[in-house]
């Protein structure tokens, strides 16, 4: 009995630590969930809101920061400055929109680089419909200075026309 | 007899909270956690249950409508055109759901919105509204198969479709 009692307090005292315990992999999902959250808008969102978000965003990442879209024919690295005022202008063109990424797949190819592949969701709201967009990312992480940040955001199209 | 009844009626009273609330023996507990466990298998893996956002398959799937992912459906059978599948992203948490048109080494156009695979025109009875799609003739990669939703009434530039590779294929739909 009491081997029993040890045996599952050890498994719990492994799950707490390894929920509680800090990781790369913990910070840069994390990293992640944030910079969905800043560059999701509602209607209710202040100018100087939208603004201190758009600069959070911009802080998560390193730069030059490399975005290639295909489909859109983006293919460029950008600074910081450039960076922040594209996500301003998507979040004005995304207006009630709400970004979130799922099925979110890291790997560590070298000591202080992450590839993440993601899938990046689009739940919007125009005047009269409701609209969902799914795009699969792929993206570079590197570690500086103890912190991850993102390095580079390319969309993966999948389906040729 | 009526001492009887009365024995009878404790009997099925009891029978029907044992079932209901049966005590929580060791057993009972390993049934419960098995078939949690099952079931969590059974609708992960093999009949994923979806909600359809979006309108780029009505009308035969409409917005807000639910459906089931069979997953085995092709792990004997080929994939046959007009079957309606589901393509992964990177996971399972988000799909696309999609008509195949077309098969590996077939070659598909749209003209005025009129579907031509191999040269040969195609009816299409699951369309509700005729669209005015051109898209001129491209092959099939061995290894894919072209996919195109239901809903034709939006312009070719805002719905998904195209050739996407077998692998991505999670399964049939099942409803």
């Amino acid at each position: 009995m009491n081997i029993k009692r040890i045996l599952i307090f050890l498994l719990l005292a492994a799950a707490t630590l390894y929920f509680l315990l800090p990781s790369d992999e913990k910070e840069i999902r994390n990293n992640l969930a944030s910079l969905a959250e800043y560059c999701s808008s509602s209607g209710k969102e202040a100018p100087i809101a939208a603004l201190k978000n758009v600069m959070l965003a911009g802080k998560l990442c390193s730069y030059p920061c490399r975005v290639q879209v295909e489909s859109f024919n983006i293919d460029q690295d950008f600074n910081k400055k450039e960076f922040t005022d594209h996500v301003l202008m998507l979040k004005k063109m995304t207006m009630n929109t709400r970004f979130s990424f799922h099925d979110t797949v890291i790997n560590f190819p070298m000591d202080g680089k992450a590839e993440l592949v993601s899938t990046l969701r689009l739940d919007g709201k125009t005047e009269d419909n409701r609209f969902t967009d799914a795009y699969e990312l792929n993206i570079h992480a590197e570690k500086t200075n103890g912190n991850w940040f993102f390095s580079s955001f390319t969309v993966i199209e999948f389906m040729e026309q | 007899m009526p001492g009887k009844e009365l024995r009878n009626g404790i009997d099925i009273s009891n029978s029907i909270r044992k079932f209901l609330f049966p005590a929580l023996t060791g057993n009972y507990l390993t049934r419960l956690i098995l078939l949690g466990l099952s079931c969590f298998l059974f609708f992960s893996y093999i009949l994923i249950p979806m909600r359809i956002q979006g309108h780029s398959m009505e009308p035969t799937y409409r917005n807000g409508s639910y459906a089931f992912c069979v997953r085995p459906q092709y792990l004997f059978t080929p994939i046959k055109r007009f079957d309606v599948v589901t393509v992964r992203f990177t996971g399972r948490s988000v799909m696309l759901l999609k008509r195949v048109l077309a098969l590996p080494g077939d070659t598909l156009e749209f003209r005025e919105g009129t579907l031509y695979i191999n040269e040969e025109r195609i009816d299409e009875p699951y369309l509700q509204h005729h669209s005015s799609w051109n898209l001129p003739v491209r092959e099939v990669k061995q290894g894919y198969v072209y996919v195109v939703g239901d809903n034709r009434s939006t312009s070719m530039s805002e719905h998904h479709f195209g050739q996407v590779k077998i692998e991505r294929i999670i399964g049939g739909v099942l409803f």
